[in-house]
């Protein structure tokens, strides 16, 4: 199933909106939350990256979100049985559309990005705004986790402590974190001029590109 | 008319003083130049005008003079011109790097610049053969070592074919193997590129590639000079502030050693390779007071899934590590951190406080010194810079302050990772008071390094990290004579500058 991480960018990201529509338009929770479980299910058989990570994010906005609409609905005078129903509905619509972008975003790298949208001769401002848009949030992720352990090996008990003192630590990491963000900036920025990138002219691509995009040269078969 | 050419090259950044000042020199067509100078002289700011990224991307108010390529300023050409002509390495890769494969990067100039696919294919797959990168197809280069970053960043530069080549210290993270690629690299990429610009602090492993040589000290260039007599003149060098590349093998005194610090045994990791071995398996290693404990190994070898054992980032299948004669491995990172000092090859990973005198605090916090902040930073060079923002300091001294906290921080074991602020006459000297200061005080380092000369120099026992578990272990004179070591094909140290002629 993980050949289904190497489809076409723009391919998964029609197949995401084409779920996303049909979780929105899911009338009752029953139809909702059946529909959200098969989405985290779906992440599971695919092997998409960080699956436990995702769960950990999806969970902690399930319990926002219907708290935030039960506390709304109740305080409007709904019966609280039809107010959990809706709040289930908001969430699971919630959960489906993060889970279907948290596919196309994890399985998709930037390059694999910039190769679709070169094969589909897309002008150079929209390849580069794609493939930095949903390229550089798991870059940022990943140096958010290297800096907590970072934070660990110079002595920072970040694991064993309470919520507060581990959200205090986590807004530690903001100041590398921003460092990062703005090196990685500058070197996206360096290497595009250095290596040629030209909003005026449209980019060729190495991998071959349909339905599939190749994920890396082989050795192997030297055929073009 | 040169080839290529500096009149009268000076630039700063807004200090009284200009950092470098009437830069002049002419090269001819297959001429190569090696630049040398110590950490500080200016080598990264004369290379960027050199390639031209100065003024053309970093404007400089300073810039006066003219840098120029068969007679045409590069100031007057056009960026997509001036940068397929010129190729360029920087000190730091990752400056040029970003979340894309291997292929990607190599394939990235000649991508942006319209070439057919079949062509881009071709080239790149004829770069990743000649630098042996085809074990890394498919990999973001993110995840790659800093070796392998350099030597992809290397293959984008050859990419498009430049007629000119500016390397800023290429063999930085190099092992002796990857840097007789390189050299060899150089050699071929001569059918093609005309000239070629390197700063580098050791001459020795591109003297086979390079026939001339300029120093910059003072932010002056010296006249050129033919490279090879200029290796036997000692003081040239060490007026340079440099390490002299023909210095004799340094003879250590007997260091007597006391109770074990660090024990790992029987250690499997849960890390696997592709084929799915643990990374480390059955490795056995100690560290006791007093030594200095030099680790080596190819890329990849292990060496960091060893460090990250040790400091619990990395988990373990089976095995047994004691700190100080204690178990320690139910321990967390934090816990395992107040006995262990981490330097890493880059500090920026791992300060996240304002000020430096914040990470000293910290770093004190940890243990039980009542040194002063500033006399610490004195210590290894800082002084004043208290209040200094850590992430704006230059990275030789971010290396500094790595050394003061791990100082400050009383940890009985240091890990240095790839001291690169070692390269030259005063950081040698700062690294050597730390590491005296760490191994009187009964404490112990462990020294991850591709510098055989700085490891033989200065470590009182060597291991060698191979397959997964530790093939030698002993004193270094045996260990550059061993199987082991014979295994890598490396040159032993202090022959390192025939590597490239062999």
């Amino acid at each position: 199933m993980t050949r289904l991480h190497d489809l076409n960018f723009f391919v998964k990201l029609a197949f995401a909106f084409a779920l996303m529509t049909v979780a929105w338009f899911a009338p009752n929770w029953q139809y909702g939350v059946p529909f959200a479980l098969l989405c985290l299910f779906g992440l599971w058989v695919t092997k998409v990256p960080k699956l436990r990570s995702y769960l950990k994010g999806a969970g902690l906005l399930t319990v926002m979100v219907i708290a935030s609409w039960m506390v709304n609905l109740l305080l409007q005078g709904t019966a609280p049985l039809d107010a959990l129903a809706i709040a289930a509905k908001m969430a699971a619509r919630l959960v489906a559309t993060t889970a279907l972008f948290y596919f196309v975003m994890e399985t998709s790298s930037p390059g694999a990005i910039l190769a679709a949208c070169s094969a589909a001769r897309l002008p150079a401002i929209v390849t580069l705004v794609l493939s930095l848009t949903f390229g550089i949030i798991p870059m940022l992720r990943d140096e958010f986790e290297r800096i907590a352990d970072a934070q660990r090996a110079r002595g920072m008990e970040i694991d064993n402590v309470g919520l507060v003192k581990k959200l205090r630590f986590a807004l530690a990491r903001g100041v590398p974190l921003l460092v990062q963000a703005i090196r990685t900036a500058h070197a996206i920025s360096f290497s595009l001029t250095l290596y040629g990138f030209d909003l005026s002219r449209k980019r060729t691509t190495w991998r071959e590109v349909g339905l599939m995009v190749e994920p890396h040269m082989s050795w192997k078969d030297k055929t073009r | 008319m040169s080839f290529f050419s500096t009149q009268n090259l000076t630039l700063g950044f807004g200090a009284s003083e200009p950092l470098l000042s009437d830069v002049t020199f002419d090269l001819d067509p297959a001429q190569r130049l090696l630049i040398c100078g110590a950490t500080g002289a200016g080598k990264t700011t004369l290379m960027m005008a050199l390639a031209g990224i100065i003024p053309k991307i970093i404007p400089n108010q300073s810039y006066s003079g003219r840098v120029s390529l068969e007679g045409r300023a590069l100031s007057e050409m056009g960026n997509d011109a001036l940068f397929s002509h010129i190729g360029f390495v920087a000190q730091t890769v990752e400056d040029q790097l970003w979340d894309l494969s291997v292929e990607d990067i190599i394939a990235f100039p000649l991508e942006n610049r319209g070439v057919a696919r079949a062509e881009v294919r071709d080239r790149v797959r004829d770069l990743m053969e000649q630098l042996e990168l085809t074990e890394l197809a498919g990999r973001r280069v993110l995840t790659l070592s800093g070796g392998e970053r350099r030597m992809v960043v290397l293959a984008a530069a050859l990419a498009p074919h430049p007629k000119v080549l500016v390397l800023d210290e290429p063999t930085t993270g190099l092992d002796p193997a990857a840097r007789q690629r390189l050299c060899h690299a150089l050699s071929q990429a001569a059918e093609t590129v005309s000239s070629v610009i390197i700063a580098e602090q050791d001459p020795t492993h591109l003297a086979s590639v390079t026939e001339r040589l300029a120093i910059l000290s003072k932010g002056t260039l010296s006249p050129i000079r033919p490279l090879r007599p200029a290796l036997e003149e000692t003081a040239l060098w060490q007026d340079a502030g440099l390490l002299a590349p023909r210095r004799p093998a340094r003879t250590r005194a007997a260091q007597s050693v006391g109770a074990e610090l660090l024990g790992i045994s029987n250690l499997r990791t849960k890390l696997t390779r592709a084929s799915g071995k643990p990374v480390l398996d059955q490795l056995e290693l100690t560290l006791r007071e007093g030594e200095v404990l030099g680790v080596i190994g190819r890329n990849g070898a292990g060496k960091t899934t060893l460090m990250r054992s040790v400091l619990g980032l990395s988990p373990v299948a089976s095995g047994e590590i004691t700190l100080a004669g204690t178990r320690a491995d139910g321990w967390t990172t934090a816990r395992r951190a107040r006995s262990i000092a981490y330097v890493p090859q880059s500090m920026r990973q791992i300060l996240f406080h304002m000020t430096v005198a914040e990470e000293v605090r910290f770093a004190l916090s940890m243990g039980d010194s009542h040194e002063e902040e500033e006399t610490l930073l004195a210590r290894y060079g800082l002084a004043g810079l208290g209040e200094t923002n850590p992430f704006a300091l230059s990275a030789r001294q971010q290396g500094q302050l790595g050394l003061a906290c791990a100082d400050a921080s009383g940890a009985v074991i240091a890990i240095i990772d790839e001291p690169l602020l070692a390269r030259d006459l005063e950081g040698r000297a700062l690294l050597e008071k730390f590491l005296e200061r760490m191994t009187q005080a009964g404490r112990a380092v462990m020294l991850v390094s591709h510098d055989l000369e700085l490891v033989d120099d200065v470590s009182t026992r060597l291991v060698i990290v191979g397959d997964g578990h530790i093939p030698f272990d002993g004193t270094c004179e045996d260990g550059w004579n061993s199987p082991a070591f014979a295994a890598l094909g490396w040159p032993a140290p202090y022959a390192a500058q025939k590597e490239c002629a062999e």
